[in-house]
Protein backbone atom coordinates (compact mmCIF):
# COMPACT_ATOMS: atom_id res chain seq x y z
CA UNK A 1 0.00 0.00 0.00
CA UNK A 2 1.92 3.36 -1.20
CA UNK A 3 1.74 5.70 1.10
CA UNK A 4 0.54 9.29 -0.25
CA UNK A 5 2.24 12.17 -0.14
CA UNK A 6 1.83 14.61 3.00
CA UNK A 7 4.21 17.05 1.61
CA UNK A 8 4.50 17.77 -2.41
CA UNK A 9 7.73 19.04 -3.94
CA UNK A 10 6.02 22.79 -3.64
CA UNK A 11 5.46 22.36 -0.31
CA UNK A 12 1.40 21.74 -0.23
CA UNK A 13 -0.02 19.27 1.75
CA UNK A 14 -2.34 16.59 1.14
CA UNK A 15 -5.42 18.66 1.33
CA UNK A 16 -3.44 22.28 -0.52
CA UNK A 17 -2.41 24.27 2.50
CA UNK A 18 0.81 25.81 3.10
CA UNK A 19 2.34 24.33 6.27
CA UNK A 20 1.69 27.32 8.27
CA UNK A 21 -1.78 27.70 7.38
CA UNK A 22 -4.84 26.81 9.68
CA UNK A 23 -7.82 25.12 8.19
CA UNK A 24 -10.78 27.29 7.11
CA UNK A 25 -13.11 28.09 10.99
CA UNK A 26 -15.98 28.58 11.26
CA UNK A 27 -17.72 29.39 15.12
CA UNK A 28 -20.97 30.54 16.14
CA UNK A 29 -22.08 31.13 20.09
CA UNK A 30 -25.22 30.81 21.44
CA UNK A 31 -26.98 28.13 19.32
CA UNK A 32 -28.21 25.94 21.40
CA UNK A 33 -31.92 26.44 23.63
CA UNK A 34 -31.19 25.01 26.59
CA UNK A 35 -27.75 25.68 27.78
CA UNK A 36 -26.42 28.61 29.57
CA UNK A 37 -23.84 29.30 26.82
CA UNK A 38 -22.93 27.18 23.58
CA UNK A 39 -20.69 27.19 21.08
CA UNK A 40 -20.11 25.53 17.49
CA UNK A 41 -16.79 25.38 15.96
CA UNK A 42 -15.46 24.11 12.62
CA UNK A 43 -11.78 23.56 11.98
CA UNK A 44 -11.94 22.17 8.57
CA UNK A 45 -13.94 19.24 8.43
CA UNK A 46 -13.77 18.64 11.75
CA UNK A 47 -17.05 19.83 13.78
CA UNK A 48 -17.67 20.11 17.12
CA UNK A 49 -20.29 21.12 19.81
CA UNK A 50 -20.09 22.38 23.44
CA UNK A 51 -22.43 23.25 25.57
CA UNK A 52 -22.37 25.01 29.51
CA UNK A 53 -24.45 24.72 32.04
CA UNK A 54 -23.55 26.38 35.18
CA UNK A 55 -22.92 27.89 37.25
CA UNK A 56 -25.63 25.62 38.90
CA UNK A 57 -26.24 23.26 42.07
CA UNK A 58 -23.60 20.65 42.14
CA UNK A 59 -24.51 16.83 41.65
CA UNK A 60 -22.90 15.28 44.10
CA UNK A 61 -22.61 16.85 47.42
CA UNK A 62 -19.18 15.12 48.83
CA UNK A 63 -17.83 16.12 46.10
CA UNK A 64 -18.63 20.32 46.21
CA UNK A 65 -16.05 22.20 47.71
CA UNK A 66 -16.64 25.51 50.11
CA UNK A 67 -14.61 28.17 48.01
CA UNK A 68 -14.91 27.40 44.61
CA UNK A 69 -16.79 25.53 42.23
CA UNK A 70 -16.29 22.51 40.63
CA UNK A 71 -15.46 21.49 36.63
CA UNK A 72 -17.12 18.92 34.77
CA UNK A 73 -16.32 18.15 31.63
CA UNK A 74 -18.11 15.52 29.10
CA UNK A 75 -16.64 14.34 25.61
CA UNK A 76 -19.23 12.75 23.46
CA UNK A 77 -17.96 11.38 20.41
CA UNK A 78 -21.00 10.56 17.89
CA UNK A 79 -21.24 7.59 16.89
CA UNK A 80 -21.33 8.66 12.77
CA UNK A 81 -18.24 11.09 13.02
CA UNK A 82 -15.50 8.72 12.15
CA UNK A 83 -14.74 7.53 9.05
CA UNK A 84 -15.88 4.11 10.57
CA UNK A 85 -19.10 3.69 12.66
CA UNK A 86 -17.10 2.98 15.94
CA UNK A 87 -19.86 2.98 19.14
CA UNK A 88 -17.48 4.30 21.87
CA UNK A 89 -18.79 3.91 25.66
CA UNK A 90 -19.01 6.74 27.87
CA UNK A 91 -16.12 4.95 29.59
CA UNK A 92 -13.67 4.58 26.61
CA UNK A 93 -10.45 5.17 28.34
CA UNK A 94 -9.33 7.89 25.56
CA UNK A 95 -12.48 10.20 25.74
CA UNK A 96 -12.27 10.30 29.70
CA UNK A 97 -8.45 11.10 29.29
CA UNK A 98 -9.39 14.58 26.47
CA UNK A 99 -11.97 15.40 29.15
CA UNK A 100 -10.04 15.43 32.00
CA UNK A 101 -7.52 17.34 29.59
CA UNK A 102 -10.00 19.80 28.65
CA UNK A 103 -10.89 19.96 32.81
CA UNK A 104 -7.37 20.59 33.58
CA UNK A 105 -6.71 23.18 30.84
CA UNK A 106 -9.74 25.01 32.08
CA UNK A 107 -9.46 24.83 36.19
CA UNK A 108 -6.77 27.66 36.79
CA UNK A 109 -8.16 30.11 33.72
CA UNK A 110 -11.74 30.16 35.08
CA UNK A 111 -12.09 31.95 38.07
CA UNK A 112 -13.77 29.25 40.10
CA UNK A 113 -13.56 31.43 43.16
CA UNK A 114 -16.56 34.05 41.77
CA UNK A 115 -18.52 30.66 41.79
CA UNK A 116 -18.84 28.75 45.51
CA UNK A 117 -20.06 25.46 45.93
CA UNK A 118 -21.38 25.12 42.60
CA UNK A 119 -20.85 23.11 39.56
CA UNK A 120 -20.17 24.01 36.26
CA UNK A 121 -20.54 21.42 33.36
CA UNK A 122 -19.19 21.69 29.91
CA UNK A 123 -20.69 18.91 27.27
CA UNK A 124 -18.29 18.70 24.52
CA UNK A 125 -19.75 16.83 21.36
CA UNK A 126 -17.91 15.75 18.04
CA UNK A 127 -20.12 15.69 15.77
CA UNK A 128 -17.81 15.00 12.90
CA UNK A 129 -14.06 14.41 13.31
CA UNK A 130 -11.73 15.10 10.80
CA UNK A 131 -8.26 15.68 12.87
CA UNK A 132 -7.94 17.71 15.88
CA UNK A 133 -10.23 17.01 18.12
CA UNK A 134 -8.65 18.29 21.11
CA UNK A 135 -8.07 21.53 20.02
CA UNK A 136 -11.14 21.72 18.48
CA UNK A 137 -12.78 20.88 22.11
CA UNK A 138 -10.31 23.56 23.85
CA UNK A 139 -11.31 26.05 21.31
CA UNK A 140 -14.93 25.75 21.33
CA UNK A 141 -15.21 25.40 25.13
CA UNK A 142 -13.68 28.57 25.51
CA UNK A 143 -16.74 30.07 23.69
CA UNK A 144 -18.93 28.85 25.04
CA UNK A 145 -17.80 29.63 28.93
CA UNK A 146 -17.56 32.78 27.67
CA UNK A 147 -21.53 32.64 26.25
CA UNK A 148 -22.37 31.39 29.76
CA UNK A 149 -20.91 34.65 31.40
CA UNK A 150 -18.16 32.65 33.20
CA UNK A 151 -15.52 34.72 34.52
CA UNK A 152 -12.27 33.44 33.15
CA UNK A 153 -8.54 35.55 33.63
CA UNK A 154 -7.86 34.94 29.17
CA UNK A 155 -9.05 33.13 26.66
CA UNK A 156 -7.48 29.71 25.63
CA UNK A 157 -6.61 28.75 22.81
CA UNK A 158 -5.48 25.62 21.32
CA UNK A 159 -3.98 24.61 18.26
CA UNK A 160 -1.96 21.17 16.99
CA UNK A 161 1.27 21.37 15.34
CA UNK A 162 3.99 18.62 13.69
CA UNK A 163 6.74 17.40 11.74
CA UNK A 164 4.94 16.67 8.24
CA UNK A 165 7.91 15.15 5.96
CA UNK A 166 10.43 18.24 6.28
CA UNK A 167 8.65 20.95 7.84
CA UNK A 168 6.80 21.66 10.98
CA UNK A 169 3.32 21.98 10.23
CA UNK A 170 0.08 23.28 11.96
CA UNK A 171 -3.71 21.97 12.02
CA UNK A 172 -2.89 18.63 11.07
CA UNK A 173 -5.82 16.74 9.51
CA UNK A 174 -6.89 13.15 10.53
CA UNK A 175 -4.53 11.61 7.33
CA UNK A 176 -1.53 13.88 8.98
CA UNK A 177 -2.18 12.63 12.12
CA UNK A 178 -2.61 9.21 11.76
CA UNK A 179 0.19 8.78 9.60
CA UNK A 180 3.72 8.38 11.21
CA UNK A 181 4.05 12.33 12.07
CA UNK A 182 4.25 13.78 15.29
CA UNK A 183 1.55 15.46 16.54
CA UNK A 184 1.65 18.43 19.87
CA UNK A 185 -0.88 20.04 20.67
CA UNK A 186 -0.94 23.17 22.48
CA UNK A 187 -2.86 25.43 24.49
CA UNK A 188 -1.91 28.69 25.57
CA UNK A 189 -3.89 31.97 26.97
CA UNK A 190 -2.81 34.75 23.91
CA UNK A 191 -2.38 37.75 26.08
CA UNK A 192 0.69 36.99 28.27
CA UNK A 193 1.86 33.78 25.87
CA UNK A 194 1.50 31.09 28.20
CA UNK A 195 0.95 27.45 27.88
CA UNK A 196 -1.26 25.47 29.57
CA UNK A 197 -1.70 22.36 28.14
CA UNK A 198 0.78 20.65 26.11
CA UNK A 199 0.33 17.27 25.03
CA UNK A 200 2.47 14.88 22.62
CA UNK A 201 2.20 10.82 22.19
CA UNK A 202 4.61 10.47 19.18
CA UNK A 203 8.27 10.86 18.78
CA UNK A 204 9.82 14.00 17.81
CA UNK A 205 13.63 15.14 17.68
CA UNK A 206 14.67 17.84 20.35
CA UNK A 207 15.78 19.54 17.81
CA UNK A 208 12.63 20.06 16.09
CA UNK A 209 10.63 21.24 19.10
CA UNK A 210 11.09 24.67 18.88
CA UNK A 211 10.33 25.37 15.72
CA UNK A 212 6.87 22.85 16.20
CA UNK A 213 6.66 24.81 19.43
CA UNK A 214 6.83 28.31 18.04
CA UNK A 215 4.65 27.60 14.97
CA UNK A 216 2.09 26.16 17.12
CA UNK A 217 2.15 29.29 19.03
CA UNK A 218 1.24 30.92 16.13
CA UNK A 219 -1.52 29.28 15.42
CA UNK A 220 -2.98 30.12 18.95
CA UNK A 221 -2.26 33.62 18.47
CA UNK A 222 -4.39 33.14 14.68
CA UNK A 223 -6.87 30.65 16.07
CA UNK A 224 -7.35 33.81 19.08
CA UNK A 225 -7.93 36.34 16.41
CA UNK A 226 -10.92 34.45 14.95
CA UNK A 227 -12.45 33.81 18.42
CA UNK A 228 -12.19 37.27 19.52
CA UNK A 229 -14.02 38.21 16.57
CA UNK A 230 -16.99 36.28 16.43
CA UNK A 231 -17.61 36.84 20.65
CA UNK A 232 -17.37 40.78 20.04
CA UNK A 233 -19.19 40.31 16.66
CA UNK A 234 -22.10 38.81 18.85
CA UNK A 235 -21.87 41.49 21.95
CA UNK A 236 -22.08 43.90 19.66
CA UNK A 237 -25.38 42.28 17.86
CA UNK A 238 -26.81 41.83 21.55
CA UNK A 239 -25.60 45.35 22.73
CA UNK A 240 -27.66 46.64 19.60
CA UNK A 241 -30.67 44.68 20.40
CA UNK A 242 -30.85 45.41 24.11
CA UNK A 243 -30.84 49.47 23.10
CA UNK A 244 -33.62 49.47 20.93
CA UNK B 1 -60.10 43.61 59.22
CA UNK B 2 -60.20 42.40 55.72
CA UNK B 3 -57.38 39.32 54.90
CA UNK B 4 -54.84 40.76 53.02
CA UNK B 5 -54.06 39.45 49.74
CA UNK B 6 -51.65 37.94 47.65
CA UNK B 7 -50.24 39.17 45.17
CA UNK B 8 -47.18 37.68 43.25
CA UNK B 9 -44.94 38.35 40.06
CA UNK B 10 -46.25 36.10 36.88
CA UNK B 11 -42.91 34.19 37.45
CA UNK B 12 -43.04 33.46 40.71
CA UNK B 13 -46.59 32.19 40.05
CA UNK B 14 -45.51 30.04 37.36
CA UNK B 15 -43.28 28.27 39.94
CA UNK B 16 -46.04 28.40 42.37
CA UNK B 17 -48.84 26.97 40.61
CA UNK B 18 -47.97 26.12 36.99
CA UNK B 19 -50.68 24.11 36.11
CA UNK B 20 -52.95 27.87 37.36
CA UNK B 21 -50.82 29.91 35.54
CA UNK B 22 -50.61 27.81 32.15
CA UNK B 23 -54.87 27.42 32.51
CA UNK B 24 -54.91 31.68 32.18
CA UNK B 25 -53.19 31.82 29.14
CA UNK B 26 -55.50 28.91 27.72
CA UNK B 27 -58.69 29.86 28.27
CA UNK B 28 -57.89 32.91 26.84
CA UNK B 29 -56.73 30.47 23.73
CA UNK B 30 -52.96 30.68 23.76
CA UNK B 31 -50.08 29.97 25.19
CA UNK B 32 -47.24 31.44 27.57
CA UNK B 33 -44.98 31.43 24.53
CA UNK B 34 -47.31 33.51 22.10
CA UNK B 35 -48.51 30.36 20.14
CA UNK B 36 -52.10 29.18 19.36
CA UNK B 37 -53.42 26.01 20.91
CA UNK B 38 -53.00 24.03 17.78
CA UNK B 39 -49.83 25.97 16.30
CA UNK B 40 -46.58 24.43 15.52
CA UNK B 41 -43.53 25.85 16.38
CA UNK B 42 -41.16 27.12 13.34
CA UNK B 43 -39.62 23.91 11.77
CA UNK B 44 -36.02 24.32 9.80
CA UNK B 45 -34.65 20.73 7.98
CA UNK B 46 -31.09 20.63 6.94
CA UNK B 47 -29.63 17.90 4.41
CA UNK B 48 -26.24 16.97 4.38
CA UNK B 49 -24.34 18.33 7.54
CA UNK B 50 -21.73 15.52 8.04
CA UNK B 51 -19.92 14.82 5.52
CA UNK B 52 -18.41 11.36 7.60
CA UNK B 53 -21.56 10.04 6.87
CA UNK B 54 -23.39 8.35 4.57
CA UNK B 55 -26.09 10.66 4.95
CA UNK B 56 -27.04 13.12 7.53
CA UNK B 57 -29.90 15.86 8.63
CA UNK B 58 -30.65 18.37 11.10
CA UNK B 59 -33.87 19.03 12.01
CA UNK B 60 -35.15 21.85 14.74
CA UNK B 61 -38.33 22.15 15.55
CA UNK B 62 -38.54 25.22 17.69
CA UNK B 63 -35.71 25.09 20.43
CA UNK B 64 -35.31 20.94 19.68
CA UNK B 65 -32.47 20.23 17.83
CA UNK B 66 -31.70 16.75 16.55
CA UNK B 67 -28.95 15.94 14.31
CA UNK B 68 -28.78 12.30 12.33
CA UNK B 69 -26.38 10.57 10.78
CA UNK B 70 -26.55 7.22 9.01
CA UNK B 71 -23.62 5.05 8.35
CA UNK B 72 -23.99 1.78 6.26
CA UNK B 73 -21.97 -1.22 7.33
CA UNK B 74 -21.63 -4.91 6.25
CA UNK B 75 -22.77 -7.71 8.45
CA UNK B 76 -24.12 -11.11 8.45
CA UNK B 77 -27.78 -10.85 8.09
CA UNK B 78 -29.89 -12.07 10.47
CA UNK B 79 -30.46 -16.27 10.81
CA UNK B 80 -34.76 -15.24 9.84
CA UNK B 81 -34.05 -12.98 7.08
CA UNK B 82 -30.70 -14.22 5.17
CA UNK B 83 -31.94 -12.06 2.19
CA UNK B 84 -32.61 -8.65 4.06
CA UNK B 85 -30.68 -6.00 6.02
CA UNK B 86 -31.71 -3.88 8.69
CA UNK B 87 -31.81 -0.74 10.45
CA UNK B 88 -30.68 -0.04 13.94
CA UNK B 89 -32.23 3.35 14.97
CA UNK B 90 -31.04 5.38 18.10
CA UNK B 91 -32.04 8.08 19.91
CA UNK B 92 -29.41 10.04 22.02
CA UNK B 93 -30.73 12.27 24.94
CA UNK B 94 -27.52 13.46 26.79
CA UNK B 95 -26.94 15.28 29.39
CA UNK B 96 -25.94 18.01 26.99
CA UNK B 97 -29.61 18.59 25.20
CA UNK B 98 -30.86 19.64 29.05
CA UNK B 99 -30.53 19.54 32.19
CA UNK B 100 -33.37 16.95 33.29
CA UNK B 101 -30.62 14.46 31.64
CA UNK B 102 -28.28 12.89 34.27
CA UNK B 103 -25.06 11.30 32.51
CA UNK B 104 -25.15 7.40 32.67
CA UNK B 105 -26.83 4.71 30.56
CA UNK B 106 -29.72 6.00 27.75
CA UNK B 107 -32.83 7.33 30.28
CA UNK B 108 -36.29 5.63 30.09
CA UNK B 109 -37.06 8.42 27.84
CA UNK B 110 -34.72 7.51 25.36
CA UNK B 111 -35.13 4.13 25.20
CA UNK B 112 -38.60 4.60 24.54
CA UNK B 113 -38.27 7.20 21.90
CA UNK B 114 -36.00 4.83 19.87
CA UNK B 115 -38.47 2.27 20.69
CA UNK B 116 -41.36 4.02 19.30
CA UNK B 117 -38.93 4.83 16.15
CA UNK B 118 -37.77 1.33 15.07
CA UNK B 119 -41.47 0.39 15.23
CA UNK B 120 -42.46 3.00 12.95
CA UNK B 121 -39.24 2.18 10.49
CA UNK B 122 -40.26 -1.46 11.05
CA UNK B 123 -44.16 -1.96 10.80
CA UNK B 124 -44.25 1.30 8.06
CA UNK B 125 -42.07 -0.39 6.06
CA UNK B 126 -39.95 2.25 5.08
CA UNK B 127 -37.20 0.80 2.98
CA UNK B 128 -37.09 -2.21 1.16
CA UNK B 129 -34.80 -4.63 3.38
CA UNK B 130 -34.20 -6.77 0.08
CA UNK B 131 -31.93 -3.73 -1.56
CA UNK B 132 -30.24 -4.12 1.19
CA UNK B 133 -28.62 -7.51 0.55
CA UNK B 134 -25.22 -8.13 -1.10
CA UNK B 135 -24.66 -11.72 -0.79
CA UNK B 136 -27.71 -14.03 0.48
CA UNK B 137 -27.20 -15.39 3.41
CA UNK B 138 -23.63 -14.20 4.02
CA UNK B 139 -23.31 -10.69 4.10
CA UNK B 140 -25.82 -7.58 3.95
CA UNK B 141 -26.11 -3.94 4.62
CA UNK B 142 -26.92 -2.69 8.40
CA UNK B 143 -27.91 1.12 8.22
CA UNK B 144 -26.79 2.57 11.96
CA UNK B 145 -29.42 5.64 12.59
CA UNK B 146 -27.84 7.64 15.18
CA UNK B 147 -30.10 10.51 16.15
CA UNK B 148 -28.77 12.94 18.55
CA UNK B 149 -30.25 15.25 20.38
CA UNK B 150 -27.83 18.59 20.61
CA UNK B 151 -30.85 20.35 22.02
CA UNK B 152 -34.15 19.42 24.44
CA UNK B 153 -37.37 21.75 24.32
CA UNK B 154 -40.11 19.29 24.48
CA UNK B 155 -41.16 17.07 21.46
CA UNK B 156 -38.14 15.22 20.52
CA UNK B 157 -40.34 12.02 19.04
CA UNK B 158 -41.42 14.60 16.03
CA UNK B 159 -37.82 15.97 15.82
CA UNK B 160 -36.50 12.49 15.90
CA UNK B 161 -38.43 10.93 12.97
CA UNK B 162 -38.27 14.16 11.05
CA UNK B 163 -34.24 13.90 11.46
CA UNK B 164 -34.42 10.42 10.47
CA UNK B 165 -36.53 10.35 7.53
CA UNK B 166 -34.52 13.52 6.34
CA UNK B 167 -31.75 11.81 6.33
CA UNK B 168 -32.53 7.99 4.85
CA UNK B 169 -34.49 10.19 2.01
CA UNK B 170 -30.97 10.09 0.23
CA UNK B 171 -28.67 7.50 1.85
CA UNK B 172 -25.70 6.52 -0.74
CA UNK B 173 -23.90 3.49 -0.40
CA UNK B 174 -20.69 2.74 -2.19
CA UNK B 175 -20.78 -0.52 -4.15
CA UNK B 176 -19.53 -3.40 -2.44
CA UNK B 177 -16.74 -5.80 -4.85
CA UNK B 178 -16.28 -9.32 -4.30
CA UNK B 179 -13.14 -10.62 -4.29
CA UNK B 180 -12.37 -15.07 -3.16
CA UNK B 181 -15.24 -14.85 -0.77
CA UNK B 182 -14.47 -11.52 0.94
CA UNK B 183 -16.47 -8.39 0.40
CA UNK B 184 -14.43 -4.95 0.05
CA UNK B 185 -15.93 -2.01 -0.06
CA UNK B 186 -13.66 1.08 -1.38
CA UNK B 187 -13.99 4.33 0.46
CA UNK B 188 -11.21 6.58 -1.29
CA UNK B 189 -12.48 8.73 -4.16
CA UNK B 190 -16.17 10.49 -3.91
CA UNK B 191 -19.44 9.08 -4.61
CA UNK B 192 -20.23 9.10 -8.02
CA UNK B 193 -23.16 6.97 -9.92
CA UNK B 194 -20.81 4.36 -10.86
CA UNK B 195 -19.39 3.28 -7.31
CA UNK B 196 -22.61 3.70 -5.52
CA UNK B 197 -25.99 3.42 -5.36
CA UNK B 198 -28.74 5.53 -3.06
CA UNK B 199 -31.25 3.87 -1.58
CA UNK B 200 -35.23 4.56 -2.73
CA UNK B 201 -37.68 5.13 0.10
CA UNK B 202 -40.54 3.36 -0.10
CA UNK B 203 -42.69 5.19 2.44
CA UNK B 204 -42.00 8.28 4.17
CA UNK B 205 -43.79 8.54 7.68
CA UNK B 206 -43.76 11.62 9.62
CA UNK B 207 -45.59 12.73 13.11
CA UNK B 208 -47.40 15.20 15.01
CA UNK B 209 -47.32 15.20 19.10
CA UNK B 210 -50.25 16.78 20.67
CA UNK B 211 -49.91 17.21 24.24
CA UNK B 212 -53.28 17.02 26.64
CA UNK B 213 -53.98 19.33 29.23
CA UNK B 214 -57.18 17.66 31.41
CA UNK B 215 -58.84 20.31 33.36
CA UNK B 216 -59.60 21.86 30.28
CA UNK B 217 -59.39 18.76 28.26
CA UNK B 218 -56.89 20.95 26.19
CA UNK B 219 -55.40 19.84 23.24
CA UNK B 220 -52.25 21.45 22.80
CA UNK B 221 -49.88 20.59 19.29
CA UNK B 222 -46.25 20.53 19.69
CA UNK B 223 -45.59 21.11 23.24
CA UNK B 224 -42.38 22.52 24.46
CA UNK B 225 -40.45 21.20 27.74
CA UNK B 226 -42.61 23.12 30.40
CA UNK B 227 -45.97 21.87 28.70
CA UNK B 228 -44.73 18.42 28.76
CA UNK B 229 -44.13 18.71 31.83
CA UNK B 230 -47.50 19.92 33.15
CA UNK B 231 -49.26 17.80 30.70
CA UNK B 232 -51.30 14.68 31.50
CA UNK B 233 -50.93 13.24 28.70
CA UNK B 234 -49.85 12.91 24.61
CA UNK B 235 -51.05 11.88 21.86
CA UNK B 236 -48.31 11.10 18.71
CA UNK B 237 -50.15 10.58 15.50
CA UNK B 238 -48.01 9.08 12.22
CA UNK B 239 -48.80 9.73 8.32
CA UNK B 240 -47.03 8.51 5.30
CA UNK B 241 -46.83 10.83 2.07
CA UNK B 242 -49.90 9.42 0.96
CA UNK B 243 -52.02 10.23 3.99
CA UNK B 244 -52.04 6.55 5.38
CA UNK B 245 -52.15 6.11 9.10
CA UNK B 246 -48.69 4.29 10.21
CA UNK B 247 -49.11 4.73 13.97
CA UNK B 248 -51.41 6.22 16.69
CA UNK B 249 -50.15 6.52 20.10
CA UNK B 250 -52.03 7.49 23.19
CA UNK B 251 -50.28 7.79 26.66
CA UNK B 252 -51.02 9.31 30.01
CA UNK B 253 -53.72 9.60 32.60
CA UNK B 254 -56.39 12.05 30.29
CA UNK B 255 -58.73 10.39 28.50
CA UNK B 256 -60.30 11.66 25.33
CA UNK B 257 -63.06 11.22 23.53
CA UNK B 258 -63.15 10.07 19.91
CA UNK B 259 -64.04 13.89 18.38
CA UNK B 260 -60.70 14.68 19.94
CA UNK B 261 -58.78 12.08 18.05
CA UNK B 262 -60.34 13.11 14.65
CA UNK B 263 -59.44 16.67 15.18
CA UNK B 264 -55.98 15.42 16.19
CA UNK B 265 -55.94 12.92 13.07
CA UNK B 266 -56.62 16.43 11.11
CA UNK B 267 -54.09 18.67 12.67
CA UNK B 268 -51.22 16.09 12.22
CA UNK B 269 -52.48 15.44 8.31
CA UNK B 270 -52.13 19.42 7.87
CA UNK B 271 -48.65 19.47 9.71
CA UNK B 272 -47.10 16.47 7.67
CA UNK B 273 -47.67 18.12 4.65
CA UNK B 274 -46.16 21.22 6.15
CA UNK B 275 -43.25 19.01 7.07
CA UNK B 276 -43.42 17.30 3.99
CA UNK B 277 -43.05 20.52 1.91
CA UNK B 278 -40.17 22.22 4.30
CA UNK B 279 -38.31 19.02 3.71
CA UNK B 280 -38.04 19.05 -0.03
CA UNK B 281 -37.20 22.52 0.06
CA UNK B 282 -33.90 22.19 1.04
Amino acid sequence: MSRAELLSPEGLRIDGRRPAELRKITSTTCVLSQADGSAYLEHGNTKVLAAVYGPREARHRALVLHDRAILNVELNVAPFSTGERRRRSKNDKRLLEMASFVKQTFEPVVIATLYPRSQIDIYLQVIQHDGGTLQACINATTMALIDAGIAMTDYVCACTAGWVEREAAIDLNYIEESSDTSEVTIAMLPKSSKITLTQMESRLHVDKLEEVFRLAGEGCKQMYEVMDKTIRDRAEDLARKMAV
Amino acid sequence: MATPAFTFTPSTFQKLHPAEFFRRFTTEGVRPDGRLLDAFRPTTVHHGVISTANSSAMVRIGGTTVVCGVKAEVAEPKLDAPDQGYLVPNVELSPMCSSKFRPGPPSEQAQAVSEAINRVLKESKVLDLKDLCIEEGKAVWVLYVDAVCVAYDGNIFDAALAAIMAALKNVRIRKPTYQEGTIKVSGGSTATDENSFTLNLARAPLSATFAIFDTTLTILADPNVTEESISDGQISITLDETGLLCGVTKIGAASCSQSVMRDCVQSAKKRTLQLRAIMSQQ
